[in-house]
């Protein structure tokens, strides 16, 4: 018998032949990669401190590079004189995320709905005026030069705010029998756009969308492509909601028509609330795989994360730092992922729909 | 899943708002097409899919069909179609595998393993799947050794350019092998049927196993045999710089399969864990108490019954991992993606384009669902009838 609790797990490990086994094959095969892992990490890593020429004699991390480099992959070539801007915008964009998240879990703010909505799009009109400037004297930066942080948080966080409410839209409208046109359209939208990669829709958007604007108007890469996101998410987010819908008993939406009320009220303060707080774990997931999948727009030329760390690892006197960079950014979107899954969890825990 | 929307009533009355909603459609559609053609005249171009039978004048780097440059733009996208099918093949066989040990590990009886598997899923669910493909790729270039210096195991070879593996030599003969085994697909399934309907009746079957074994083995086999056709391997041979002979796949594709793998296997994985998880501890408990060994309790109580849960969210990772395989285009892997992607830089011609690889995809998809659904399907059917 094992005494301590602490070690009964290692005493479970090793009771049967078949744990046993298990047990010793995972290590066989963990112990190496961890070794590797540790001594890449910390065991011949060169530290901030240590005069970067360190970094040819010893195998592992160069962080005098990351020091060295840091600003580079988090903003970018935005202007070096203007870099409060990117930096505001990103806090800005951050501390409204974990405020949402947190509201959804029971901490964070009391806000209601609407304040959460009108406290969105103020925060997005500022942010998009912070990055571009040319209004309250700030000097105007081409989005060219939106690169790294900001423009990943942008993108994201502003395709996701604006999908949400456009998913509404769509599971609504895919979900009622009085318009039937409205529906097969609807359904026939989001079953293609969930048929389809993500690739495509960025495609269109920086290739094809400008083809179908007026002859003589622009739009830029960033705009078109927030524009691509944006209609390819309220696919997914419509979808989770139609689920969440479709848990509702039909008595709600026959009390509410037997009560007599219109169908905007019917959908707005009957069904939508309960069917929303029901797909909360769905959408989350959508959040995360949604905020994921913005790192694919450096397909499309826009400089995020990913592509920052490449611009900082392709100065020829640091040409050998790859993985280093990449591990700063694969360690931001691991941070804010577990974040987000965090608040999953918790949706999943203590379900409010009960 | 949720269930498709129920379909409209059989008799559609055609509404005023009907009318307008389509009306409205139909002029934000003909708006959009109008824009276009005034754009598209505006640089010389007529819309059309006439310019796929042009030369390509591009590279592919590497087909699954014989092709060259001065093949037509359609023979490109062909090729890029086909390394997309079987980079999607190879990558769900693979993820599958994965998915399926990450499962059996975290539901298992060792902790260490059950917490190995947890972690695993923790990582990959919290990286975006580019950032796994670039740091794959870049380790897999900088880490693996030159052409010269190959990792050779046998007469199989990788380096940071390619991996080598020997094939046998193709003759015209071995065509009649191949339909011998086709017809001893035919014959099993044939077979199996039949013993599913006789078992079905009540009747004794033998089991089905030497059959298939003599239908699949035996029969090419002894066609081989008796036509008495050579058989000879292509080997990887290093000649100068590069090794001639065998077959070989490229360093990217081997690197987006396995970054597929990880990342769809962490998924998969999960999927699995829940369906087995989600069996009730009383399910296996009543099976003891009723005389069952452990193994026919698993056998015949947990597996028919997580595998019902399983299969329909199967259903949507096979589909994203399809999907998924777009993401080839980050490191020049000639999929279907990259290839529309070069042809609109060469013609500008997006819009045909873009409505062609959505196409293709989405009938990839639609394949694939329908598949499975059948699966699916069948699998409902039996607990019905039980």
């Amino acid at each position: 018998m094992w005494k301590s609790r602490r070690l009964a797990p290692l005493g479970q490990a090793f009771r049967t032949p078949l744990s046993a086994l298990l047990s010793l094959a995972t290590l066989a095969l963990c112990l190496p990669l961890l070794w590797v892992a540790l001594h890449w990490l910390v065991l011949s890593a060169v530290w901030p401190w240590q005069p970067a020429a360190l970094c040819q004699s010893q195998t592992g991390t160069c962080w005098p590079f990351v020091a060295e480099k840091l600003n580079l992959i988090l903003f970018g070539t935005y202007p070096r004189e203007e870099l409060w801007r990117p930096v505001v915008t990103s806090v800005l964009l951050c501390a409204m995320t974990v405020q949402t998240g947190l509201q959804m879990t029971g901490r964070g703010l009391p806000l209601r709905l609407g304040q959460t909505a009108l406290l969105w799009l103020l925060a997005l009109g500022l942010s998009f005026a912070l990055m571009a400037g040319g209004v309250l004297g700030l000097a105007p930066v081409d989005s060219i030069r939106w690169n790294g942080l900001p423009i990943l948080l942008l993108l994201s966080v502003g395709a996701i705010a604006l999908a949400f409410p456009a998913g509404i839209v769509l599971a609504l409208a895919r979900d009622q029998d009085r318009v039937p046109m409205l529906a097969r359209l609807a359904a026939g939208y989001i079953e293609i756009a969930r048929g389809v990669p993500m690739l495509t829709f960025l495609f269109v958007g920086i290739f094809v969308l400008p083809l179908m604007l007026p002859p003589d108007t622009r739009i830029s890469p960033v705009a078109a492509t927030l524009v691509a996101l944006i209609v390819f998410h309220a696919a997914y987010f419509a979808e989770d909601i139609r689920g969440g819908l479709h848990a509702l008993p039909a008595g709600q939406a026959e009390a509410a028509h037997a009560l007599g009320l219109p169908y905007a009220t019917t959908a707005g303060r009957v069904l939508l609330p309960q069917a929303i707080r029901r797909a909360l774990p769905s959408i989350v997931n959508s959040v995360i795989g949604a905020y994921k999948d913005t790192s694919l727009v450096v397909v499309v030329g826009i400089h995020d994360l990913t592509a920052t760390a490449r611009m900082a690892f392709s100065d020829p006197e640091w040409r050998s730092f790859a993985l280093e960079g990449y591990f700063v950014v694969g360690l931001w979107f691991f941070v804010t992922c577990a974040f987000l899954s965090m608040v999953g969890r918790q949706l999943h825990r203590h379900s409010p729909a009960r | 899943m949720i269930p498709p929307s129920p379909p409209p009533p059989a008799s559609w009355k055609f509404s005023v708002r009907d009318a307008l909603i389509a009306a409205g459609a139909v002029t934000l559609a003909g708006l959009a097409v109008w824009n276009v053609l005034q754009n598209m005249q505006g640089a010389g171009l007529a819309p059309g899919f006439a310019f796929l039978w042009q030369g390509a004048g591009f590279d592919v780097s590497e087909t699954l069909v014989p092709y060259s440059p001065a093949d037509p733009y359609a023979r490109a996208i062909l090729a890029g179609t086909l390394n997309t099918l079987f980079l999607a093949a190879v990558s769900l066989v693979l993820a599958t595998v994965v998915g399926l040990i990450v499962g059996l590990m975290s539901v298992g009886p060792s902790p260490i393993a059950r917490a190995v598997a947890g972690a695993y899923v923790e990582i990959f669910r919290n990286l975006p799947k580019l950032l796994v493909l670039l740091v794959l790729f870049v380790a897999a270039v900088t880490g693996l050794p030159h052409v010269r210096q190959a990792l050779s195991l046998g007469p199989v070879h990788l380096s940071n350019r390619s991996l080598l593996f020997p094939v046998p030599v193709l003759e015209p003969g071995h065509a009649l092998v191949l339909a011998a085994f086709g017809a001893g697909c035919g014959a099993c399934w044939l077979l199996a049927r039949h013993f599913a309907r006789r078992r079905e009746a009540g009747q004794a079957a033998p089991p089905l196993w030497p059959f298939v074994l003599l239908a699949l083995g035996g029969l090419p086999l002894a066609v081989a045999l008796g036509l008495g056709l050579p058989f000879a391997w292509s080997v990887p041979q290093l000649a100068g710089f590069d090794y001639e002979g065998g077959a070989r796949v490229s360093l990217q594709f081997m690197v987006i399969a396995v970054t597929l793998a990880l990342y769809h296997g962490a998924q998969i994985g999960e999927v699995v864990r829940g369906g087995i998880s989600a069996i009730p501890r009383g399910q296996t408990e009543a099976a003891h108490a009723i005389g069952l060994t452990p193994r026919q309790a698993t056998r015949y109580i947990v597996v028919p019954q997580a595998v019902r849960i399983i299969v329909p969210s199967m259903n949507n990772q096979y589909v994203n991992l399809i999907k998924n395989t777009s993401i080839a285009i980050a490191v020049g892997y000639s999929d279907l993606m990259s290839v529309s992607g070069t042809v609109i830089n060469q013609t500008f011609r997006p819009l045909e384009m873009m409505l062609l690889t959505m196409a293709v995809y989405l009938a990839i998809c639609l394949c694939v669902t329908t598949q499975l659904n059948r699966i699916n399907d069948r699998l409902r059917l039996k607990e019905g009838r039980a």
